[in-house]
């Protein structure tokens, strides 16, 4: 009768977000610093503060 | 991901001691309004989540999980209201008993508690949607587009996704908002330059050559190359200090040229027309009320638009025309809309007048800066005008409140003559200072200029690692709204396939061409369905409650299959199918069973015969149901079974109070002889509104269950079954005596003989009466498992009357038949 989803299920709905965002991210000339800050906010630490998003999108560099 | 295997509920909202072994199946909870099914459906919640929706968010008031989850009378003693679970994981093959109590409802007691164990618990708490009651169903299908983007966006956490869209949003935006001032920042170091270069075009020829000049003047060797690094003063001997410090005079007159130039143009023709253009601009803007609190009314009106809902206002109750409402704040919309673009207009005007200003600022700066080496100019008005040109510069960014703007922008080409005098006692003092020898003068020269060189470099590097940033920051939000826009396009593509698919497979009798079309835009998420081939609507437009009801629960499972995949082992459904008519629900059983052969779902429901629906599509096994009879404070749900209702009815004779035990066994006749009458296929006669009178009932389960010991016999004779024959007899004979001491065929045919009178006897005399149809009610059971016996199949040719142990089987076919 229907077509069943994904045997898996999708549990985590953020976090394939997240993750095809960075797998789309690596692709381009981001640097790997950026990936990894990235990655690291998004996917370890799941913390989605602007101020926790600017220090991983910016690393060192601050706002000009 | 989870099953439960049983429930022990103690002193927890309206029960006080409760027990429900679900043995990992599908369950059903029957029960009349307030009988304690909703109670359980909070303590499953509750154990598995540590919280109660209904009693937490939104719309709560005052009321709360820890003062208002305890029993009542347990109110200030939380530690005695428990719930204890024990679920399977069905991924690690392990039972695991979960407890928490409501002192510490965050705490969950669980054993064993590895940490595999743990990390599934938490995943079952993070989804709390695991229940689901009416009220949240009809949210997914009746909510307006935002409100069920909420809904949805809750259902699969996607708050979280769009909280990172909104933050990088924001820091591509703040990143690029830096890029103006500091353009603006690079384009006065360079002009600085320029002025101290004495040339027009920044050439790197033209630097090197004017440079070399100056060096030559010094006997200092050529430079052959400008670079990042290159110094123009390179092999200059520092000197000391000049005590007072020199002013550079032909820098100094330069810029002061400059400064004239700049006041000249923030005075000029060109710029008073400019602010009058804008001036008459904003003035328009403001004399439209709406304007002040654009902003804030924009996102009102959008909010409001998006809770319209109901019929009347909810302020003051009065009624409104729906369509001409939504109608009227679209305008209001619509006009803000177009106030935001005048704004975005004027604010694109204001830009040079803030260069200008910007320009102005810097210029009397460097002035002032050259008034501090010499002791008679102290320059206070081009000081205050420096100031003034910065406030200014900023109120005119700002825009709003446009009052404030308007009156700063009609000071923007006046120049205090202050100022002018200001600047022209300056260039008379350093027209004064004496001319300096060839070699000081080109010692400042290429002091100065490598001075203002190092300040360009710096702005052109600050604006060219902005210019960096704010690419970067746009492309990772881009990417980013990309990524997830196409992520959850595939999930509601995906969502709104099974959701059609599920919905017209319970409606395929109508509609099993059934569409929908989820579309998600800006943070809402339109949800329309096809109706009948005439085009897609809204879900409340054309639909009956019962479709609507329906397509709630059919959304839920599709988004819920799609969340936890095969992860999605469990739902409480709270009374979700209350307007769905018989046929519908039947359908919506078969559903479940060959949809979610995995499942298992917890069931509650007011009515009877959806009970006995789940039961007969076998949806739910004979024993997978709790049905609960009445409820009091006291004594929480007390359930339709032998022994609370036999033990019941004692304590009111050891009270002598006929009446309530009369009232509980004439209302436990009713139930079970329509029980035992669905049971049995004993013919009745048909009533549309379904109201049987226990006269009717229970006499017809009587006579048929003596037609089937007569057919049982036929069939044994048949099979010439001799001792089959004797037994039956035997049974047959004890039915007969039993249902004779009773009394109760008598009903039917002498109305006199009603189990009203019952009120009028006394205690001994209505002992005998109770025990006579326990009695009766025993002969209808099988002698082992004491569960009632039912006649299989549940249609069509008779075969077997048997019980669910299957020690009863009485073979009801006969021979050759």
């Amino acid at each position: 009768m229907t077509t069943p989803p994904t045997k898996e299920g999708t549990p985590d709905v953020p976090a394939q977000v997240f993750e095809k965002f960075l797998q789309a991210l690596e692709n381009t000339s981001a640097s790997a610093e950026l990936v990894a800050r990235l990655r690291k906010a998004l996917v370890e630490d799941r913390t989605f503060t602007e101020r926790a998003l600017k220090a991983a999108v910016l690393g060192e560099e601050s706002l000009p | 991901m989870i099953r439960v295997d049983s429930i022990t509920i103690k002193e927890f909202r309206g029960i006080r001691d409760l027990t429900l072994d679900f043995k990992e199946k599908n369950f059903a909870i029957c029960g009349p309004n307030g009988t304690g099914k909703s109670g359980v459906v909070d303590a499953l919640e509750f154990a598995l989540t540590g919280n109660v929706s209904r009693l937490s968010g939104e719309g709560r008031g005052d009321i709360s999980l820890r003062r208002h989850g305890p029993h009542v009378d347990k109110r200030d003693d939380p530690d005695k209201a428990r719930v204890t679970v024990k679920v399977t994981i069905l991924s690690l093959g392990k039972t695991v008993t979960v407890e928490r109590n409501l002192k510490t409802p965050a705490v969950a007691h669980v054993t064993p508690s590895d940490a595999a164990v743990l990390e599934v618990l938490q995943q079952v708490k993070s989804h709390p949607e695991i229940v689901l009651s009416r009220r949240e169903l009809i949210r997914y299908v009746l909510a307006t587009p935002g409100k069920r983007a909420e809904e949805v966006q809750a259902l699969l956490h996607l708050d979280q996704v769009e909280q990172v869209r909104v933050g990088l949003q924001k820091i591509a935006n703040s990143c690029e908002n830096q890029l103006v001032p500091l353009g603006t920042a690079s384009t006065q170091a360079r002009d600085n330059l320029l002025r101290a270069l004495e040339m027009s075009e920044l050439t790197r020829e033209k630097v090197l050559s004017a440079a070399n000049a100056q060096r030559t003047i010094l006997g200092l060797s050529p430079l052959t190359d400008l670079t990042e690094a290159t110094s123009l003063k390179d092999g200059m001997a520092t000197p000391e200090p000049a005590k007072p410090q020199r002013i550079p005079k032909a820098q100094a007159l330069a810029d002061i040229r400059a400064a004239r130039e700049a006041l000249a143009e923030i005075a000029s023709v060109p710029t008073r027309t400019r602010v009058a253009e804008v001036a008459a601009d904003l003035n328009a803007l403001a004399s439209d009320p709406a304007v002040a609190a654009s902003v804030k009314r924009e996102t009102f009106y959008t909010t409001g638009m998006d809770l319209i809902e109901a019929e009347a206002c909810p302020f003051c109750d009065t009624p409104w025309d729906f369509g001409e409402l939504k109608k009227h704040i679209q305008a209001k919309i619509d006009h803000l809309e177009e106030i935001s673009r005048k704004r975005t207009a004027a604010e694109t005007k204001i830009a040079p007048l803030i260069a200008a200003l910007r320009k102005v600022q810097a210029a009397m700066n460097t002035l002032v800066g050259y008034a501090s080496l010499t002791t008679p100019v102290a320059c206070e008005a081009a000081r205050d005008y420096s100031a003034n040109c910065g406030t200014a510069a900023q109120r005119l960014t700002a825009l709003l409140p446009l009052a404030e703007t308007i009156t700063v922008l009609a000071n923007v080409p006046i120049v205090p003559q202050a100022v002018l005098d200001d600047v022209g006692r300056l260039e008379k003092v350093v027209a004064a200072l004496p001319e300096p020898t060839k070699q000081d003068a080109a010692r400042e020269w290429l002091t100065v200029a490598q001075e203002r060189l190092e300040v360009w470099r710096d702005a052109m590097r600050k604006q060219k690692a902005a210019k960096e940033q704010a690419e970067r920051t746009r492309q990772i939000s881009d990417i980013y709204a990309t990524t997830s826009d196409t992520v959850l396009a595939g999930i509601y593509a995906a969502v709104e396939k099974d959701f059609a698919s599920l919905y017209g497979f319970v409606n395929r009798d109508d509609e099993d061409k059934f569409k929908a079309q989820l579309i998600p835009s800006r943070g809402k998420l339109g949800f329309d369905v096809d109706f009948y081939g005439r085009g897609f609507f809204p879900p409340g437009a054309y639909h009956s409650e019962g479709h609507q009801d329906s397509m709630g629960l059919c959304l839920y499972l599709a988004l819920m299959r799609h969340l936890q995949g095969n992860g999605f082992t469990f739902a409480v459904l709270d009374d979700v199918l209350m307007s769905v008519d018989a046929g519908h629900r039947r359908e919506v059983c078969t559903l479940l069973k060959r949809e979610f052969p995995n499942m298992q779902f917890i069931m509650t429901t007011h009515d009877p015969i959806w009970l006995r629906h789940m039961r007969t599509e076998a949806l739910t096994g004979t024993r997978s149901a709790v049905h609960f009879r009445r409820w009091n404070v006291d004594d929480g749900p007390t359930r339709w079974d032998e022994r609370d209702v036999w033990t019941e009815m004692d304590r009111h004779l050891k009270g002598n109070d006929v009446r309530a035990a009369a009232a509980l066994l004439r209302n436990y006749l009713e139930y079970t002889s329509a029980e035992l009458c669905h049971r049995l296929r004993a013919p009745v006669e048909f009533r549309g509104d379904a109201q049987y009178q226990l006269g009717e009932l229970l006499p017809a389960a009587i006579a048929h269950m003596r037609k089937l010991y007569a057919r049982a016999k036929a069939a044994a004779n048949s099979w010439n079954q001799k001792e089959a024959i004797e037994q039956l007899a035997a049974s047959e004979s004890k039915f007969a005596m039993l249902a004779e001491t009773s009394n109760a065929e008598q009903w039917q045919v002498n109305a006199a003989v009603h189990f009203n009178s019952w009120d009028n006897l006394g205690k001994e005399d209505f002992k005998p009466v109770v025990n006579a149809f326990r009695e009766l009610l025993g002969g209808f059971t099988c002698s082992d498992c004491n569960e009632y016996l039912r006649v299989m199949p549940d249609r069509e040719t008779l075969e077997s009357l048997r019980c669910d142990c299957g020690k009863t089987n009485i073979n009801l076919r006969k021979k050759g038949a």
